[in-house]
């Protein structure tokens, strides 16, 4: 049995400590949501010695204070869940900032070792550091690491079991010391610290830090530990925190933050020492023409166009390949299985719902690379950098802009991009608003509708869909961040890391990572919802049919064709009578289908939602293919064609179909802006719900639907009212 | 001199009788003894003068004599920090300042007329009417700086020397807590005051702290270069007299500063100096968005971006260009 050792590692973001936790567990790691709430948490293990490492990837951040889901992640990991070590990873070439969030992990009290990352980098850049005296200044072991060159990982693993094993020894993590003020307050709430040995334990002096800095968490764990005790210690704690107040005129928290940035000063001071060569820097050369007055724009549009193709037009090919795995896959399974009950639900059920979805895992796997190599080089920090102002209109973030342009191809990877979003407000906000960008799925509807009603201007009447579609899109923003997310918005406080070369492993496995992601939550909630929406469509489907008088009809006209055709005088005549035949067959099986959908369950809905639809200008065949629209936004157009008796390809028949069907360009208008804002297709909504919560995904439906219905109503009756019902 | 001095002893006479002040013959005396000696004298230097020119006085009166010199305005007494009560001669339209050595104690006369203009212009525009001025300047003399070996344990530093710590003389723990302290090797200390019982008060940044004799004695200090110390002054007072503070927001692409202030809600006054936007800190400002929103700023030798609004809450000093 080998022995079991818990390494959490932390630091700030960009420091390389992915690459770290590559380079430690390889292939063997897993990708999940810390409990509770929605950042990444991954977890690995490797086998060392005679020890079985479990190693966990701490959220990345600047700090411990309990401001941002990141930062109350990696605080709670360390004390609750004990971790035998933390390995804090220190990018060399910028020590000074990193020791602050250091410093508060020493703070804790758990074993701990320094990584100083990049190496390579900071030498380069004409740093040296001295890690003997930064060992013996901190009490702990210093380890000099190249993460992307996978140098000094052994010798950090090696540490980290040392040094847990002089702790098991008695060793305690060495206190460091503020100024006199600071330190008569914190002595005075320790002393009054009950001393009672629960999860609390071994962290009085952190916990009195933490009361001081008026943190509401640990005072309210407090209250719930020592109901007799917490009244006195935090009224203490309020006295000392004005006193602070009158000495300094600040918050204790501040006169803190700059206290520790003295004693980090002092060990900067100590430890490092400057080459005096300092190489020129690359990525400011390289951001004079990224991010440019006059050429960052246009460079990042053209980046974001490069993604855009690769994503969706270059994806379009293996997405083809699937599509034709998938149907073969039906095919064979149609020749090979009896008809019954269940080959249908298999095949229009479960093989064509998860279908639908595998088909676009190709364009996720193109835009996570995409995206992965945007973020890995640090070209996403100046994409935000660049469009912060434009989302900001919005109450959005600059990072954003690549989700919500995403959207135009398709929500669900849209959706999935939000991960790069570290606010969670920002996330939801952005969720929110990204279904107002039109999909490609919507297009095909826009193309038969303002083709046959706006022949001549029907470009610009969709790029008037689009362009409505944003403009929805920032109003909802705006609406939300005043109703829903009031406050104040989180800082927008980014760093612009320097650009670093990306390294190939570590792309894919980002890639991967998120990929893996989409498809192991998407067939769960698909399949489920697949089976749901073809019960709907094929019950009660026995009604249609069950007497079979479609197949009569169709058995007598046959058997009147092919006496017909047997009488031919010629061979031409029986041509001609031959596609009689197939004419009049089509018709019936249209009349069929079309019976079939109008009678089923989502039939009836859409039908019996057709009062709804009548003031925004929409027949209920319409408002029957909207509702089907929710599998798919494509599936309008084809439940449209069936609707209107001319089968699934409708093409021109379609549009003589809707011209004759009473349609006018103003309800076809009304009906476009309604598919434009409608309720998002079923992928989507469960998407969303994935990345949020229920709660989210329900206001999502509703919102949108209410949305859509204003706006539709009000361009129906705007256009009926200036005469061009 | 002399000259002057044969007419202070004829106004003396007048001025005297005319007062009805009595001995006028011992107080003459008096009179002629503190004249002949030049510079800045204390009773015992006149009492040994009186004596040497064959009188013999007693304190009390020489020291009454010397104040009535004083309240005629023909001497001028003079405390400074360091020493005794001394004396000097007060000749009607000459004015001097003096630099007086705090370890020997030597006083220099000195009269800059750059700076008595100055003064006048100081006082002119605060609407204020100057009537006199005292100006001492503190400090060690020529003879004294050039006996002086470099470097010195910190408690025989002088109040008011800045100074640079050459090493610490200690074993680990102590080092320790002195970086902890935020007192390292290399940085600038000022001696706020020292000499109660061996304990020094210093000033390191805006920090200040006690260190006790013990710890002084180890901490071996070395002066700032008189001449490096001059210009610098120089430097930041043009800076600190002509520029105020700014508004990082205001500032333009290529200035740095230091960073004064950082205000603004807590939230992000927090996540400011967890980025290491604190007190004190160099701020460059290194390019604006193509839409003038955010700023890209340098800071500890990191690059990171801030909206214009944000930024609004940070006040830097001594903004101007980088010089390449």
């Amino acid at each position: 049995m080998k022995k079991q050792l818990t390494i959490a590692l932390a630091g700030n973001p960009n420091c390389g400590k992915t690459t770290i936790f590559n380079n430690l567990t390889g292939a063997r790691q897993k990708v999940g949501n810390w409990p509770g709430v929605t950042v990444e948490k991954k977890e690995g293990s490797m086998i060392h010695g005679d020890y079985e490492l479990k190693i966990v990837d701490l959220p990345g951040t600047y700090s411990l204070t309990p401001f941002s889901i990141e930062e109350i992640t990696a605080r709670d990991f360390i004390i609750n869940e004990h971790p035998d070590i933390v390995v804090n990873i220190i990018d060399a070439s910028n020590l000074e900032r990193s020791l602050f969030l250091a410093i508060q992990i020493l703070e804790l009290g758990r074993p701990a070792l320094f990584v100083l990352n990049m190496a390579d980098v900071a030498r380069a850049r004409g740093i040296k550091i001295d890690e003997k005296k930064l060992s013996m200044l901190m009490g702990l072991p210093v380890v000099f690491t190249v993460g992307n060159k996978n140098r000094g990982t052994d010798r950090l693993v090696e540490a980290a079991i040392e040094e847990i094993a002089r702790f098991d020894e008695g060793k305690k993590t060495r206190q460091i010391r503020y100024s006199n003020e600071i330190e008569n307050c914190i002595s005075k709430i320790e002393k009054m610290i009950p001393d009672t040995g629960d999860s609390f334990e071994g962290l009085t002096r952190w916990i009195a830090i933490k009361i001081l800095e008026d943190d509401k968490i640990i005072k309210a764990r407090l209250a719930q530990l020592y109901p007799g005790a917490a009244d006195d210690i935090l009224n203490t704690a309020q006295e000392c925190r004005n006193r602070i107040y009158r000495l300094f005129e600040d918050e204790f928290e501040i006169v803190l933050t700059d206290d520790r940035y003295g004693v980090i000063a002092g060990i900067v001071k100590e430890t490092v020492s400057s080459l005096g060569t300092t190489r020129m820097d690359i990525s400011r050369n390289i951001d004079l023409v990224l991010t440019d007055k006059f050429l960052g724009i246009p460079v990042f549009i053209f980046f974001i166009w490069a993604m855009f193709q690769l994503t969706f037009s270059l994806g379009a090919y293996p997405m083809e390949w699937l599509q034709a795995g998938v149907s073969l896959l039906s095919d064979n399974i149609d020749k090979l299985m009896p008809a019954s009950f269940f080959k249908d639900l298999l095949l229009n059920g479960i093989i064509a719902g998860i279908g639908s979805v595998v088909i676009f895992l190709p364009n996720i796997l193109i835009l996570f690379f995409c995206i992965a190599l945007f973020e890995d080089t640090g070209y996403m920090a100046r994409a935000a950098f660049l469009m912060d102002r434009v989302m900001h209109t919005s109450g959005l973030h600059g990072k954003s802009f690549i989700p919500m342009l995403m959207g135009f191809g398709c929500n669900v990877p849209a959706i999935m991009a939000t991960r790069t979003l570290e606010n969670e407000k920002d996330r939801i906000l952005t969720i929110l608003m990204t279904p107002f960008m039109s999909c490609s799925a919507r297009l095909p509807v826009y193309i038969v509708l303002a083709g046959t009603f706006f022949a001549g201007r029907a470009g610009t009447v969709i790029f008037g869909l689009y362009f409505t579609g944003i403009l929805v899109a920032i109003l909802s923003g705006r609406i939300f961040k005043t109703l829903l997310f009031k406050g104040q918005d989180a800082p927008f406080i980014m760093e612009l890391p320097p650009y670093r070369m990306p390294m190939l492993k570590s792309l894919v496995i980002h890639m991967w990572d998120r990929s893996k992601m989409f498809l192991k939550k998407m067939t769960g909630v698909i399949l489920i919802g697949s089976v749901f929406i073809w019960v709907l469509s094929n019950f009660p489907a026995a009604s249609v049919d069950t007497d079979g008088r479609f197949d009569m009809l169709m058995n007598n006209i046959r058997s009147d064709y092919a006496v017909k055709i047997a009488h031919a005088e010629n061979k031409q005549a029986a041509a001609t009578l031959k596609q009689e035949l197939e004419t009049e067959l089509t018709i019936l099986e249209n009349k069929k289908e079309q019976q079939k959908v109008a009678q089923s369950y989502i039939g009836r809905i859409g039908k019996f939602l057709g009062p709804l639809f009548r003031p925004i200008g929409i027949q209920w065949q319409s408002s029957v293919a909207l509702v089907t629209g929710f599998v798919a936004k494509e599936v309008v157009v084809s439940t449209m064609g069936v609707l209107y008796g001319v089968g699934h390809n409708g093409g021109k028949a379609l549009e003589k179909a809707l011209k004759r069907s009473g349609m006018t360009p103003l309800s076809a208008l009304s009906m476009m802006v309604f598919v434009l804002l409608y309720v998002p297709c079923f992928a989507t909504v469960s998407m969303i719900y994935r990345e949020t919560s229920a709660k989210w995904a329900g206001f999502n439906l509703l919102y949108t639907t209410v949305v859509a219905w204003t706006m539709s109503f009000l361009v129906y009756r705007t256009g009926m009212i200036l005469g061009f019902g | 001199m002399t000259h002057t001095h044969e007419q202070e002893k004829k106004q003396f006479q007048r001025l005297f009788r005319n007062q009805g002040v009595d001995q006028l013959d011992a107080r003459f005396r008096v009179l002629e003894a503190f004249l002949t000696l030049e510079h800045h004298v204390t009773i015992d230097d006149i009492m040994d003068r009186v004596a040497s020119a064959g009188d013999r006085m007693d304190r009390g009166f020489v020291l009454s004599t010397m104040e009535l010199l004083c309240r005629f305005g023909f001497a001028s007494k003079r405390q400074f920090n360091v020493n005794d009560i001394q004396y000097e001669h007060r000749h009607l339209g000459l004015h001097h300042d003096h630099m007086v050595c705090t370890k020997c104690g030597r006083i220099l006369e000195f009269r800059d007329e750059a700076i008595e203009k100055l003064q006048l212009k100081l006082a002119d525009a605060y609407g204020f009417l100057m009537l006199q001025h005292k100006m001492e300047i503190y400090g060690i003399c020529s003879e004294c700086l050039a006996k002086r070996s470099d470097v010195v344990p910190l408690h025989k530093a002088k109040t008011g020397e800045k100074l640079i710590v050459n090493s610490v003389i200690s074993g680990k723990n102590m080092q320790v807590r002195l970086s902890s302290m935020g007192l390292k090797t290399g940085d600038m200390i000022e001696v706020v005051s020292s000499g109660f019982g061996g304990q020094v008060v210093i000033a390191a940044g805006d920090n200040r702290m006690v260190v006790g004799k013990g710890m002084a004695e180890k901490i071996m200090v070395q002066p700032f270069g008189p001449m490096k110390r001059a210009g610098h002054i120089e430097e930041d007072s043009q800076a600190e007299a002509s520029l105020p503070p700014v508004k990082l927001s205001q500032m333009k692409t290529g200035q740095e500063g230091i960073i004064r202030k950082v205000s603004g809600r807590s939230i992000l006054r927090r996540r400011l100096l967890e980025m290491g936007i604190n007190r004190g800190t160099k701020i460059y400002v290194e390019k604006y968005a193509p839409l003038k929103d955010p700023i890209e700023l340098v800071v500890k030798g990191y690059h990171i971006s801030l909206r214009v609004e944000e930024a609004a809450n940070i006040l830097v000093d001594n903004v101007r260009f980088k010089q390449k």
